[in-house]
């Protein structure tokens, strides 16, 4: 896809990450930091967990501006606020995570919060090629709230799956579900489910 | 992106308020297993329900899996078994429906819907076959479930089927005197019966029905009960009934959406036509899962107080508009039912005496599917069981609505006693059948009561 992107020729492009405490303005300092430098930003994702600020983005900039100058740049807009900012190079193309053909599935896990339980099912899934496109975690009084959305390569049969998670969680004292996304989206969105590809 | 509130609210819905899929209901036309002979008949049966529903139990158990909605019954309706019957001698009945049963048993399929018979204007040789057989057919058979249609708006009230239903069914409890009658739950009279709805006892596959199709019945009134619940509770103001019915129609699509999207893909694995979604409400035993615990919710502190119909009418309109717009093609019954038996609520008001057979009757004029579950005194004279049925059958078809009578008159048994049938069919206390006897000749004259003016509609 970056072949096609506006980047073109006589542009660098890089993946920025910028953490900090979160506090109004931020995606301005950045934003403008980036544009001062004659960049366009391709692509963005943040999210704020307890009271920090994480950003991803993807910044084509002039082929005269270095991955230093922008990490230097956007350091500097965070002003009193300190931003930790981390720069590297974009791949040409996107890496795929997952075969073609894989399923997207909800796992949901619950239970008294201790060490190491993200850990454990984390390496179930990565051991089998499982790739978590999202993950959210929440503990409230005491009680863990795990959700990943996953993409689950077509070889593996599903009800084996969740019989393995189901099993982890007995160990562990959590609730574990594996279920196609789809239930949600029907329950949830206008329409029954997704296109396919959308 | 699913957001994560989005997702956890439909964890909630499916693990803390046991939502399940109550029934896919597959649909089987059977007239192409006519024969003179009735041992063909029935071998005819067994391999056509075989070759058409041999996965089903087992594709629904892996859908329901790959979701995380149990498929709870999995069940057949086949077009009406009286349509076999023509031309064949009075055990021809009972030799259908133990092919039935022994071939679903076979396949593990839960029940078997359409012993039935269509008799609004008239009762044929093959349908009184179909009748006198019902005794026999329901005693000692266990998953064959049999429907009667004796009114319609178009044709009115058939009397005389009716009149004779009321001397069936105590025939029918008697042969299941030791289950307490238990046969007559297997027994649905209807007006206005729909050919489409995948619910038990009443599920036949009606004329103008594909080949094959399956249909699916949601589940929820826990669901319904405890989303009612949290939005009081979580609200920091007196909310209002339109706000209550909002909170009702956003579950009953959510339920609604759980079966459409598990019905289609078990339709699409078996490689049959999808049918229909019935949005009814159906209780189970279950405590919390109940029709009577919504109405508590709701406010009505005893179930049958005033103030009981003005509450199941707004349930029952908000189920229907929130599921009609979550599904493609709504059918069956789809409303709320108030079977007694089956919901523990209910039936611990009738215990208490709160809830009577007329106040039952009211409710059913506003809600689906009728007198339902409903058990009386064994020794309730016939005519006035033919009584009960006709007035349950007048209000379908002054409405132009469903309604059915399942009444089990449990022999030996006295108001306020205890029968217990157990399983999906539930308990109940016995209901008082008041002014017993005081309706015989009415129901003597027997014939039709006519269709009612608005059925000339053309």
């Amino acid at each position: 896809m970056f072949e096609q992107s506006p980047g073109g020729r006589g542009q660098n492009r890089y993946v920025l990450n910028v953490m900090a405490e979160d506090r109004p303005g931020i995606v301005s300092a950045v934003s403008g930091a980036v544009a001062d430098l004659g960049g366009n930003i391709e692509a963005v994702s943040q999210t704020v967990l307890t009271g920090y600020f994480t950003l991803i983005m993807l910044v084509d900039v002039p082929a005269s501006v270095s991955g230093e100058t922008l990490q230097q740049a956007v350091a500097s807009a965070g002003g009193d606020h300190a931003f930790m900012v981390l720069v590297r190079p974009a791949t040409r193309c996107t890496p795929r995570a997952v075969p073609a053909g894989s399923g997207s599935f909800i796992i949901t896990v619950m239970g008294e919060d201790r060490p190491g339980t993200i850990f454990r099912f984390s390496s179930y899934l990565a051991e089998r090629g499982v790739n978590i496109v999202d993950l959210y975690g929440d503990n409230q009084q005491g009680r863990f709230v795990l959700v990943s959305q996953v993409q689950v390569p077509p070889k593996w049969d599903i009800g084996m799956l969740q019989a393995d998670l189901e099993h982890i969680g007995q160990e562990l004292g959590f609730t574990v579900r594996m279920q196609h996304e789809n239930v949600f989206v029907a329950t949830n969105e206008l329409r029954l489910q997704r296109e396919a590809g959308a | 992106m699913l957001r994560t509130d989005q997702i956890l609210s439909t964890i909630q819905m499916l693990q803390a308020e046991n939502l399940d899929l109550r029934t896919v209901t597959m649909g089987i036309n059977i007239n192409d297993c006519a024969a003179p002979d009735i041992n063909l008949v029935c071998r005819k049966l067994r391999e056509k329900i075989r070759s058409k529903a041999c996965r089903l139990v087992e594709v629904c158990d892996r859908v329901g899996r790959k979701y995380g909605v149990p498929v709870t019954n999995k069940r057949l309706a086949i077009s009406p078994a009286s349509d076999l019957l023509a031309g064949h001698g009075p055990q021809a009945g009972l030799q259908i429906a133990m092919a039935l049963d022994a071939v679903t048993t076979e396949l593990g399929i839960d029940l078997v819907g359409g012993f039935s018979a269509l008799v609004q204007k008239g009762i044929t040789s093959a349908d009184a076959t179909l009748l006198e057989s019902l005794p026999s057919v329901l005693s000692q058979t266990k998953r064959v479930c049999a429907s009667v249609n004796v009114a319609t708006t178009r044709a009115g009230i058939n009397m005389d089927a009716v009149r004779w239903l009321g001397e069936l069914l105590p025939q029918i409890a008697q042969a299941t005197a030791a289950q307490d009658g238990f046969g007559a739950a297997k027994l649905v009279i209807f007006a206005n019966i729909p050919e489409d709805n995948p619910f038990m006892a009443g599920a036949y596959l009606g004329a103008g029905e594909p080949e094959v199709v399956i249909n699916v019945g949601v589940s929820g009134p826990g669901v319904v009960s405890s989303a009612l619940r949290r939005r009081i509770e979580t609200s920091d103001r007196k909310l209002t009934l339109l706000e209550l019915a909002e909170e009702i129609k956003i579950t009953a699509f959510r339920v609604t959406r759980a079966g459409e999207l598990i019905g289609r893909e078990v339709a699409t694995e078996l490689g049959v036509p999808f049918g229909i979604v019935d949005l009814s409400l159906a209780p189970t035993p279950k405590v919390g899962d109940s029709i009577g615990e919504i109405l508590k919710v709701l406010g009505i502190a005893a179930i049958g107080a005033p103030g009981s119909t003005a509450a199941v009418a707004m349930l029952n309109d908000a189920v229907k508009k929130g599921g009609a717009f979550a599904s493609q093609s709504v059918g069956g019954l789809s409303g709320a039912f108030i079977p007694v038996a089956e919901d523990s609520t209910l039936a611990e008001a009738v215990r208490q005496g709160h809830l009577t057979l007329e106040k039952l009757e009211a409710m059913t004029c506003v809600c689906s599917v009728g007198l339902d579950m409903v058990i009386i005194p064994g020794d309730t004279p016939p005519a006035t069981i033919a009584a009960i049925i006709a007035d349950e059958m007048a209000i379908g078809v002054i409405n132009s609505k469903t309604t059915a009578a399942r009444l089990i008159p449990a022999p030996g048994k006295k108001p306020g006693d205890l029968v217990e049938f157990g399983g999906l069919f539930g308990a109940a206390a016995v209901c008082e059948v008041r002014n017993p006897g005081q309706s015989s000749t009415f129901i003597d004259f027997g014939g039709r009561i006519p269709p009612p003016i608005h059925s000339l509609r053309n």
